[in-house]
């Protein structure tokens, strides 16, 4: 009887973490003693970054050797989980592209960002942490082991601390404002919205990236959003990007019907 | 083009973890394929799409111009353009896809450039 206890209880732990909750740490595949490490002993994020995407590769598909072909990494992840009352505005808005920040040339907010198509740069220091993003040409400034302004207002990429636990960079970032999206279509969120991001560098050089996404006022539960992030294959340059100069497209759009 | 096969199911695959400027199928029908030649009468190397100007002319004669959307510069750049890749009056075929408003515009795929040689201009249709 105890023994179908434990099994039960293991079975209940695995469904907890297996649909869109906080995963486990982000397994190292080897001894963390093999992870490139900055002065202070702290795993060194510092470089140019990039979710899966074709500027990454490039249009042949080209992987260097010990990458392997994954984008993703940990549990699956469900569907957002939207209040049911918001079901039909997040389908309204998913069905005209018009209305998606992005196709305004607003910045992308966090963490949509770092699943842009464009690459990103980590500048790391003992005290903060930089996140240049070419998207839109938008940075983010992340103080270490600092509480979050006492004068806070919403902002497109909100306010971020970070702190170190363990061989993990963790990012709360908080004061967004509600225009920008979650990932994925129509996915608006509130002012509300909290964000834990986990940066977590793997021994083959790649980092294992989540956020959790908690919104009381649109959202059932905590959302993730997990990816691989690489390292360009190139010796690369964040360049500039001016999204609003010639933004042809939404004169152009034609929206879907509201299925 | 076992490369271009694993990178298509990898990106469709993908979802909603990539974020583009816009969707596809917000402006154009990847069920109509078109493919156009004509000549270059001007590349326009900005944000947040590249574009090429085409004069493009029917069997009676008469010149149309067609507009190519492409990846942003930034894209383009690592992917092997460079702006003096193609110049204005040269001859170019474009493959891509019909936009949905019934305008002149397209979406561009694959450009074949004056030499033969073939480059991407825009995404997959996906």
């Amino acid at each position: 009887m105890k023994k179908l206890l434990t099994v039960f209880l293991f079975a209940y732990l695995f469904k907890l973490t297996a649909w869109g909750q906080p995963a486990p740490a982000a397994p190292l595949k080897n001894a963390p003693a093999k992870l490139p490490r900055a002065a202070d002993g702290k795993p060194d994020l510092t470089g140019i970054w990039q979710a899966f995407g074709v500027a990454l590769f490039g249009e042949t598909g080209e992987l260097r050797p010990g990458e392997g072909t994954k984008s993703v990494w940990g549990p699956p992840v469900g569907p957002a989980p939207y209040r049911a009352d918001l079901a039909a505005k997040v389908k309204a808005l998913a069905s005209d592209d018009r209305l998606n920040p992005q196709v305004q040339c607003k910045m992308a907010g966090v963490p949509r960002i770092t699943g842009s198509v464009v690459p990103f740069e980590i500048i790391q220091t003992p005290k903060k942490i930089a996140i240049l993003y070419e998207s839109n040409h938008t940075f983010r400034i992340i103080p270490i082991d600092k509480p979050h302004p006492t004068d806070m207002y919403p902002a497109y990429m909100g306010d971020s601390v970070g702190r170190w636990e363990g061989d993990t960079f963790v990012v709360d970032v908080t004061s967004f404002n509600d225009v920008t999206w979650l990932p994925g279509p129509g996915h608006f969120h509130s002012e509300d919205l909290h964000v834990t991001e986990r940066y977590t560098l793997q021994p083959d050089n790649t980092i294992y990236y989540e956020a959790i996404m908690e919104d009381p006022k649109v959202l059932t539960k905590p959302w993730s959003y997990r990816l691989i992030l690489r390292h360009t294959p190139r010796d690369e340059r964040i360049m500039e990007t001016d999204c609003a100069e010639n933004n042809q497209d939404p004169q152009h759009i034609i929206p879907a019907p509201v299925p | 083009m076992r490369h271009i096969l694993l990178l298509s199911l990898l990106l469709s695959s993908a979802g909603l973890r990539l974020s583009a400027h816009h969707s596809f199928a917000a402006e154009y029908d990847g069920l109509k394929p078109v493919t156009v030649t004509g000549t270059v009468a001007q590349l326009d190397w900005r944000n947040p799409h590249a574009y090429i100007y085409l004069d493009v002319k029917n069997e009676s004669g008469a010149v149309k111009s067609v507009i190519v959307e492409g990846h942003p510069p930034n894209i383009l750049r690592r992917t092997g353009w460079g702006k003096d890749i193609i110049k204005v009056g040269e001859s170019i075929t474009v493959e891509g896809w019909a936009s949905k408003d019934g305008s002149n515009r397209m979406a561009g795929r694959q450009v074949t450039l004056p030499g033969g040689n073939k480059l991407y201009w825009g995404p997959p249709s996906q």
